[in-house]
């Protein structure tokens, strides 16, 4: 397969190296933090320390942004190196340097900007931790945003599984941040876990790499793809894109491992905001943007992606409609989120799947934490049946307000950002030449209605209609010195906080409003160039930062599908393409928007009468049952790989101490014994058994001697 | 030389000092002698020339001994070895120290074995001497049975008999095949000669079915001490009985022999045989990554996790070794030092807890983040080692240990063609996965979650020494140098790689032509002559 256009090839440039700052800096950062929490700081130290130096590295970016020329490899020091020949398979380089090109710096954008916005939320969020958590959690996000610059910036995939594996630590140390909960332990074991059943894929395609290229450096390995790659259909090539999804899948959370991330949800808000929705979650479409022309040799392993990408939207969002939980609507609606991402990759549009991964992340971050500030408000309340017209309290109306742009950017109403990210994606399937491609993006359509659904039932339910709220099981709970909201509540003295008029909701403050509203109006402006520029042309800015780096449209399967695409004008619905998307498109989003309406604000009623009615019929009961279970996919896990494993390793260790040290290493030493016991009548002590035995082994002697006489007369 | 010496023998001397001291100074006498090894050895590594060069390895000729049998005291030290002996040095004072409260019954006998224990590893890594190397290993049998036997758990004296009885029924082997090497070489020459350099270049010039048995041979008494699947039962019960030093100095510098015993002996004496049996060792050790993981997960008592987890890891160690090519050896040797390590420092964080609450039972006792933040912050930093998280050192062994695995392939575009190939590491790295729910679930237990004490104030009472609820200033010390060092070569590898490299590559020499000509041999030789020309074509 030929290459239309080359990979840009970089330069070496160390003048560079104040980039590596952004690296340097979380990670100092995180060290201060560690020597707060061994000091037992009891103000918000960590806090200005992780803000600082986050905001710093968010600068720096943005400066590197402005001088950015080209893609440039800025090395910094030598990390594993060694070579034991001139050949060209005769080395194992992974340094410490940086790959910087349009696509890093895209991402970096909104990693450290977002990173830092958060901090600033959680700075007020989690006081509640001050003097026995507040220190370490800031050590995480530290950890988290270090590993995750190392993740996006390093130049060779060694570090880039540095950051992959850091980002899990990370994950791991906040999801299990309040520890003494063995829920949330548990959700921390299970994610970390997870995540490295992926790991094991990326490490092995990245050892595959190392075994057919020689190398393990971007740039070296571009290089050889811009030389023609390889084209060959070698076994072990082909693997290599699949290796590295199973890593991408583990991380981003996509069929068949993505059970760990609505439990992630354990964790505190702003880590679900930052970590299990806007950045390290999207590690895994960056790593296939960023390895684009392996899987562009291999059109089925980019056909994978997009199905993998399409069914984990469709059965993410089916979950999410079911499930009550705030946090875990969203959690779902992130995996779904993620699938239209992969999809968007599998049909070849890594634009748009970058894309969607930028509007993702702002307008996903902003409903966590605006979730994240109702749940601060009321107690851990998050049940969205509990819950109901926060509108109408003051000091709440910047929540609802910025919680309906969340929502209005995650159902993609039409013209907002998240619109014309998803309908890039879509696009992109619908005009596919592949029938199945165009089966996922009417899917993706499909899934797109549902999307809407589920996010305006939040909304209806907990914004609008008629003011009614419980608190949370933390308003009751008298041993509350661990948690953070209740230590704030005015109420927490009040014995009878039961009824709704004792518990006195804790608005937010200005950190949160504050981001809530830079956010918000973030979400807005990241549409704008798309609103100013048809999306579809060139010359859009997130086009343009796509472009410029490996991960750009059309380097190999893709284009062929847009030359085709120019000729044969492909129609969707009988009319132009973009012209049947976009109504295709608002049809879904408003018609979704408006089901949520007639159900979860105009009578509250039909919905439980249609759950009801539908549980009562035999034929479709299993729909809601498997939804509000989340089709019993844990349960198969475990009953299927947990158990049997479980049940082996006893076996195994039975085996381990009975048969092998048993029967085997005693058995053995058992002989020696036996032996001697053969023996030891003869000597029992008494002197006639002693003169006996001498007798016996006289006559023995003799007998051997007379033998030997005997035969040598012969 | 005599900073060697001084090292090996200044804790013999310092034993003495205990032996005639009063009970009171034992444990700061102890203390002190091993610190004047570590500064010894480190003063000589300070020093050491060949730190970047192979070539140049210091003198190794020592005085004679028993001339007649060409047995003499020449000690000197190569990359590896001095890193190992270092590694080794470096651990003793820190056990010494770990053992203060712990032992607080037959001091001065305590005392004085550990630091035989410690000059007999020590010796056992700086030999050149094949029979000097013999006694070192065979001699830190000695203490540690007694170790063991008087200052274990509850089940001590069987556990101390079987380690003995069974670590030394291998070592019979081994010593057997010296002999024999050393007679081959009488045959060849007509003098006894023990040292091992002039070992080796007498046994691999000796044909290859002998070859295959000297290295079978010393394979199994190495393997036993490594210790490999089948033949490390010994290993979890004598962890698991060892008073915590005890069990720190067993995993980081005694099973280290094992590994070094392969990487000094069998692999270079033997090539003909490592390159015929490479494949047999591997299937074994991949066996031990996956069966010793399984078995961890099952496990409730904290110490024989970390015991059985080191069956695993040494697992990976001995197939990244048997890779035969720089990269495996490399990280091989690299995930010696690491396990050391990391290995160690999970022991003596686990013997802290052990201290205060009488019990390793996970079920019992757990949640300790919130008793323990300080001890809860080293022990996740050192499981997180374990795991090998990038950025820490067990990372560093274990991707070089997988990488060379990986490339051991018939077309050896790396110049070192071997037989073991993706699969093998696929398969080994299931390991890393397993790793990672045995220890988290060790964490989750132990460090996380509601606070579980048991009751026992009786123990507490029993206890001569009160400690402190969370770790004191001596453990914190104690800790704090292990951790540097997990993260310092985590971070900045790359001396110690460049260190190591020649000495891999010295050790791997004859390898190349070995498995070619093994692979050869075996693929019949049309199929051969085509790899060999596809390879040229490829060189050129």
């Amino acid at each position: 397969m030929t290459q239309l256009t080359s990979i840009p090839q970089a330069i070496i440039a160390p003048e560079l190296s104040w980039v590596g700052l952004a690296l340097l800096l979380p990670l100092l950062a995180a060290v201060a933090c560690a020597l707060c929490c061994a000091l037992r700081v009891k103000g918000k130290a960590a806090a200005i320390i992780t803000i600082l130096a986050l905001a710093a590295s968010f600068g720096i970016i943005v400066k590197a942004y402005f001088a950015y020329t080209g893609p440039v490899q800025v090395p910094i020091f030598q990390w594993i190196d060694f070579e034991w020949g001139a050949g060209q398979f005769q080395s194992f380089n992974a340094n410490c340097a940086l790959y910087i090109d349009t696509l890093t710096l895209f991402w970096m954008l909104f990693v450290t900007g977002l990173g830092t916005l958060i901090a600033i939320y959680a700075s007020e969020y989690m006081e509640g931790y001050c003097g026995s958590g507040y220190s370490r959690f800031f050590f995480g996000i530290c950890i988290f945003l270090f590993s995750m610059s190392a993740l996006v910036m390093g130049d060779n995939l060694i570090m880039l599984y540095l950051g992959w594996e850091g980002v899990g630590l990370a994950s791991y140390l906040l999801i299990g941040f309040d520890y003494a909960r063995p829920a949330a332990v548990a959700a921390g074991k299970k994610a970390f876990i997870m995540n490295r059943i992926g790991d094991l894929g990326l490490a092995l395609g990245i050892f595959m790499l190392w075994a057919n290229y020689g190398t393990l450096q971007y740039s070296e390995l571009f290089a050889a793809m811009n030389k023609g790659g390889q084209t060959s259909v070698d076994w072990d090539l082909s693997v290599i894109p699949f290796l590295l999804m199973l890593g991408a899948f583990g991380k981003s959370a996509q069929i068949p491992l993505f059970t760990w991330l609505p439990d992630a949800m354990e964790g505190p808000t702003p880590v679900s905001a930052l970590i299990h929705a806007a950045t390290m979650v999207t590690a895994g479409v960056y790593l296939i943007a960023r390895m684009y022309p392996f899987f562009e040799l291999h059109p089925e392993a980019l056909a994978t992606v997009a199905w993998v990408g399409g069914l984990t939207a469709l059965l993410a969002a089916t979950i999410g409609m079911a499930q009550y939980d705030i946090k875990r609507v969203f959690a779902y609606s992130t995996i779904s989120q993620l699938g239209y991402m992969f999809l968007g990759l599998g049909v070849g549009t890594s634009f748009g799947a970058c894309y969607h991964t930028l509007t993702h992340a702002f307008f996903k971050a902003l409903l966590f934490l605006t979730a994240g500030a109702i749940m601060h408000g009321f107690a851990g309340q998050l049940d969205l049946r509990k819950l109901s017209g926060l509108r109408h309290i003051p000091g709440w109306r910047i929540v609802s307000w910025t919680m309906l742009v969340g929502c209005l950017w995650l159902s993609a109403f039409p013209y907002t950002a998240a619109f014309f990210s998803k309908d890039a994606i879509l696009l992109q399937a619908l005009t596919s030449v592949r029938a199945d491609f165009r089966f996922l993006g009417w899917l993706g359509l499909f899934t797109a209605a549902l999307t809407a659904y589920y996010t305006f039932r939040v909304w209806f339910r907990v914004c609008a209609g008629p003011l009614h709220f419980e608190p949370g099981a933390e308003a009751h709970s008298e041993s509350h010195d661990h948690h953070a909201p209740s230590t704030h509540a005015a109420h927490t003295t009040a014995p009878a906080a039961k009824s709704d008029h004792s518990f006195h909701p804790h608005a937010p403050r200005w950190a949160i409003n504050g981001v809530l509203l830079i956010l918000a109006l973030g979400a807005v402006v990241v549409g704008v160039p798309a609103y100013n520029q048809a999306f579809a042309h060139k010359d859009n800015w997130a086009q343009q930062m796509i472009a410029g780096s490996s991960a750009m449209q059309g380097a190999g399967l893709a284009e062929d599908h847009g030359s085709q695409a120019s000729v044969e004008h492909p129609k969707v619905l009988g009319m132009d393409a973009h012209t049947g998307l976009t109504i295709v498109g608002c049809t879904a989003s408003i018609g979704g928007i408006l089901i949520a309406w007639y159900f979860h604000l105009g009578s509250r009623k039909s919905a439980d009468q249609l759950r009801a009615a539908l549980l009562r019929r035999w034929w479709i009961r299993w729909v809601p049952i498997c939804m509000e279970n989340k089709w019993y996919v844990d349960e198969i896990y475990h009953f299927c790989f947990r158990l049997p494993m479980w049940l082996g390793s006893q076996i195994l260790y039975f085996a381990d101490r009975h048969f092998l040290d048993g029967v085997m290493v005693d058995g053995l030493a058992k002989i020696p014994i036996a032996v001697g016991k053969l023996f030891r009548p003869l000597y029992g002590g008494a002197l006639q058994g002693y003169a006996s035995t001498m007798a016996g082994g006289i006559a023995l002697v003799v007998a051997w001697l007379s033998w030997i006489w005997l035969r040598g007369f012969n | 030389m005599l900073l060697i010496w001084t090292s090996i023998l200044f804790p013999i001397l310092a034993a003495f000092a205990v032996a005639i001291g009063p009970t009171k100074s034992a444990k700061w006498t102890a203390f002190a002698g091993t610190l004047v090894s570590l500064g010894a050895l480190t003063l000589f590594a300070w020093n050491f020339p060949a730190w970047h060069n192979a070539e140049h390895f210091p003198n190794t000729t020592g005085p004679s001994w028993i001339p007649q049998a060409g047995i003499t005291f020449s000690v000197g030290f190569d990359t590896v070895s001095l890193l190992l002996a270092l590694l080794s040095a470096f651990l003793m004072p820190l056990c010494i120290a770990g053992s203060f409260s712990s032992i607080t019954e037959r001091t001065k006998e305590y005392y004085g074995w550990f630091l035989v224990l410690g000059s007999s590893i020590i010796l056992a890594f700086a030999a050149r001497d094949a029979i000097l190397f013999y006694i070192g290993y065979e001699f830190t049998l000695v203490p540690m049975t007694l170790i063991i036997a008087i200052y274990g758990g509850t089940e001590r004296r069987v556990a101390a008999i079987k380690m003995f009885l069974y670590t030394f029924l291998g070592s019979m082997f081994m010593l057997a095949t010296l002999l024999y090497i050393g007679w081959e070489h009488r045959l060849a020459v007509g003098a006894w000669d023990f040292d091992i350099d002039t070992l080796t270049k007498t046994t691999i010039r000796l044909p290859s079915s002998t070859q295959y048995w000297i290295f079978a041979a010393l394979m199994v008494g190495f393997a036993v001490k490594v210790p490999l699947f089948p033949l490390h039962t010994w290993l979890p019960l004598a962890h698991d009985q060892a008073p915590t030093a005890g069990s720190v100095i067993l995993a980081s510098a005694m099973l280290k022999l094992g590994t070094y015993g392969n990487y000094r002996f069998a692999l270079p004496m033997a090539p003909a045989g490592g390159a015929e049996l490479m494949s047999v060792v591997a299937v074994l050790a991949i066996i031990a990554i996956i069966y010793a993981s399984l078995i961890c997960w099952v496990q409730t008592d904290a110490k024989k996790l970390v015991a059985y987890s080191s069956v695993a890891h040494l697992g990976l160690c001995m197939l990244g070794l048997f890779a035969l090519n720089p990269v495996g050896a490399e990280g091989a040797v690299f995930y010696m030092v690491n396990h050391g390590l990391s290995t160690g420092a999970l022991f003596l964080c686990i013997g802290m807890f052990y201290e205060r609450y009488h019990t390793k039972d996970t079920d019992v006792v757990g949640g300790l983040a919130k008793r323990m933040p300080i001890w809860a912050s080293f022990m996740v930093l050192f499981t997180m080692a374990s795991i090998g998280l990038p950025g820490l050192n067990g990372f560093i062994g274990e991707v070089l240990c997988l990488g060379g695995t990986f490339i051991s392939e018939h077309d050896g575009q790396s110049g070192y063609p071997g037989v073991l190939g993706p699969w093998y590491a696929i398969v080994a790295g299931l390991g890393l996965i397993f790793a990672a729910m045995y220890l988290l679930i060790l964490l989750g237990k132990l460090v996380w979650g509601p606070l579980r004490e048991p009751h026992d104030d009786a123990a507490h009472a029993s206890s001569a020494v009160r400690l402190s609820p969370d770790i004191n200033f001596r453990e914190i010390a104690i800790l704090t140098p292990l951790a540097i060092a997990c993260i310092w070569l985590g971070l900045q590898p790359k001396p110690m790689l460049d260190a190591i490299a020649p000495c891999a590559e010295r050790m791997l020499a004859n390898y190349p032509k070995e498995v070619e000509r093994l692979m050869a041999q075996s693929a019949g030789t049309p199929l051969a002559s085509l790899n060999n020309t596809t390879n040229e074509s490829s060189s050129e």
